[in-house]
């Protein structure tokens, strides 16, 4: 008896000595204020990555301004932030090179249909031609005979930037390309799924991982399924990927870096899995 | 202002007799004068930042995109800069004006059921089932609507080979059940305050109970019935979340059976992501609703004083 007691205090000493040294190797020396913003879309996982990097590092402060991912780009070049977020890509017309993009998370979008649709697969050019109103029979596309319902998200999400560049909707001076005015808009991707759910004839478009497949039934996109598998292999096309933004060759502060490097570690991005999204690593 | 005067003649007197003269009793009238006047006064203050805020956030987008055609434009479409508000606003008319009509309607038929018709029992409990039906949060009338109503209306849009969706049909029944308990309350108080001669001096002359409520009684509350109307005005023009689970909100112009959005919808379901010139043109339509609300107070306003003065000849 003795003996096991002895045996389980040594345990427990040895596991509290590890933590005091664990804890001695963290970095407990960085201070100061990181200024950072940008897309709206990553809040969630921003907002736990932040938090749990305050709790390692008690003296560092992440400032996250929300103002969409134009803005943080823009005032990553301008030296506003240090680290920018963005749920595009950067664009290569030149507007936006300088900067360095690193990619920490994979966030699929499922393109949904009510579950009694018999729909398969859709091309990129029937998306095209459902969106912008020139498809408007699911029998085009291999349906029953049915008028579609198209369901999109309001003007300034993300979900519906990502899914327009994809698809070629929404182009700027480009009327042809514009997201059809019939379309029912809903506010938020819970929405989206519930409208689709409830009417035989609609389509939608959700952020992959909030998509409950009890409700709503994705549908390929030009062949492809989608799943983890494929969002990681890059074989299922619509996606949007969140960047963190840097200045390319400037030297970020050690706070900054530290957190670019929190984000990328093995607990940073199981943080990103646990936020329903697809790690890159 | 004549009050304000007044206290401040009553403090300078005050201030001449010293503290301890002062009986507690006197003490704590001023107490709760005070008390009183800053509660007025605070009112007054949150009436009067929250229309400056309004007129001062929804100026820009006017100034920048012209008062005309702001109101007159038909496409809102703020990825290329275009704002106009004119589906928001017909949409928002429409509904609004069906809805009232509707249960404007309905509602009087109700008041009429409980203040001649009905049984005691019948009506106490009626009255408190309409009650109820106030006390509901509008998303709860939302939900029902998503689940209930819209359903109901995919199969006229069916039968009329429309894509089936979200309408502008559906609002309306949702607000026109919304703006019910509203209408059946202030109308059943003005049907009661008819005095009861007028009902004898109608059965006096033979007429019978139907002809005397129709012919006697609706006519002389008319200006009651009517500020219910306008109150119902109030709510319908002002429900947010149960119109967008159930009207589509797409821009177009107002169809029945098709989306539509209406003005407040147009606020709250772009409000998240909007950023520059876009929120400008949000707070732009917060300006103009601001301003239909007014309007509709004012109408009642005068709507209640010239029924007291009719009530007072």
């Amino acid at each position: 008896m003795k003996k096991g007691i002895l045996i389980v205090l040594g345990l427990v000493l040895l596991v509290l000595l590890a933590f005091t040294f664990a804890s001695k190797n963290k970095p407990t020396a960085l201070t100061g204020v990181v200024k950072t913003g940008g897309s709206t879309s990553v809040e969630k996982v921003m907002n736990s990555l932040i938090y749990q990097f305050q709790l390692y590092n008690r003296d560092v402060r992440i400032d996250y301004e929300m103002n969409g991912s134009g803005d943080g780009i823009k005032s990553t070049l301008s030296g506003l932030y240090e680290i920018g977020h963005s749920s595009r890509d950067l664009k290569t017309d030149g507007s936006e090179s300088g900067l360095k993009a690193i990619p920490y998370a994979i966030d699929g979008i499922a393109i949904v249909v009510n579950k009694d649709n018999p729909v398969e697969n859709l091309t990129k050019e029937e998306l095209f031609g459902i969106y912008t109103g020139k498809i408007t029979n699911w029998s085009d596309v291999g349906g029953k005979d049915a008028l579609i319902t198209v369901v999109s998200r309001e003007q300034g999400s993300g979900t519906r930037s990502a899914f327009s560049e994809t698809v070629g909707l929404d182009l700027k001076e480009r009327p042809e390309t514009a997201q059809v005015t019939s379309a029912t808009i809903t506010d938020s991707t819970g929405a989206v799924q519930t409208t689709v759910m409830q009417n035989p004839n609609a389509i939608g478009y959700m952020s992959f991982s909030d998509v409950d497949r009890d409700k709503v039934k994705t549908v390929s996109y030009n062949g492809v399924e989608i799943s983890e598998e494929t969002l990681r292999s890059d074989t299922y096309k619509l996606k949007r990927t969140f960047l963190m933004v840097v200045k390319e060759g400037a030297e970020l502060s050690g706070s900054a870096q530290a957190f670019l490097d929190f984000v990328l570690s093995d607990e940073g991005q199981k943080i990103v899995a646990a936020n329903n999204l697809i790690p890159v690593k | 202002m004549k009050n304000c005067e007044r206290f401040a003649k009553t403090t300078s007197l005050s201030k001449a007799t010293s503290l301890e003269d002062i009986s507690p009793k006197v003490k704590l009238e001023r107490i709760m004068h005070i008390i009183f006047l800053c509660s007025g006064f605070i009112c007054v203050v949150a009436v009067v930042l929250i229309s400056l805020y309004m007129v001062i956030s929804g100026l820009p987008v006017i100034r920048e995109v012209g008062l005309k055609n702001f109101l007159f434009g038909t496409v809102w479409d703020p990825l290329n800069s275009t704002y106009g508000i004119l589906p928001f606003v017909l949409s928002s008319l429409l509904a609004t004006g069906c809805a009232v009509l509707v249960g404007g309607l309905f509602g009087l038929a109700v008041s009429v059921y409980l203040v001649f018709l009905a049984g005691q029992r019948v009506a106490s409990m009626l009255r408190s089932l309409v009650q109820l039906l106030a006390g509901i949060p509008s998303v709860v009338y939302g939900l029902l609507g998503a689940m209930l109503i819209v359903p109901l209306v995919f199969r006229i849009q069916t039968f009329f080979g429309l894509p089936t969706s979200g309408s502008l049909l559906a609002a309306i029944f949702v607000l026109v059940i919304m703006i019910l308990p509203t209408i059946i309350s202030v109308s059943e108080n003005a049907l009661r305050a008819v005095p009861k001669q007028y009902m004898d001096g109608s059965y006096a002359l033979g007429a019978s109970k139907i002809q005397t409520i129709l012919k006697v009684m609706i006519p002389s509350a008319k200006s009651g019935i009517a500020s219910g109307l306008v109150l119902g005005v109030g709510r319908a023009i002002g429900e947010t979340m149960a119109v967008m689970m159930v009207a589509g909100n797409a821009s177009l112009l107002p169809e029945l059976l098709k989306p539509a959005r209406l003005l407040t919808v147009g606020i709250s379901i772009e409000w998240a992501y909007s950023s520059g010139l876009h929120r400008q043109a949000l707070q732009g339509i917060g300006l103009v609703l601001f301003v239909f609300i007014m309007l509709i107070n004012v109408v009642l306003h005068r709507m209640l004083r010239r029924g007291g003065e009719s009530g007072e000849k």
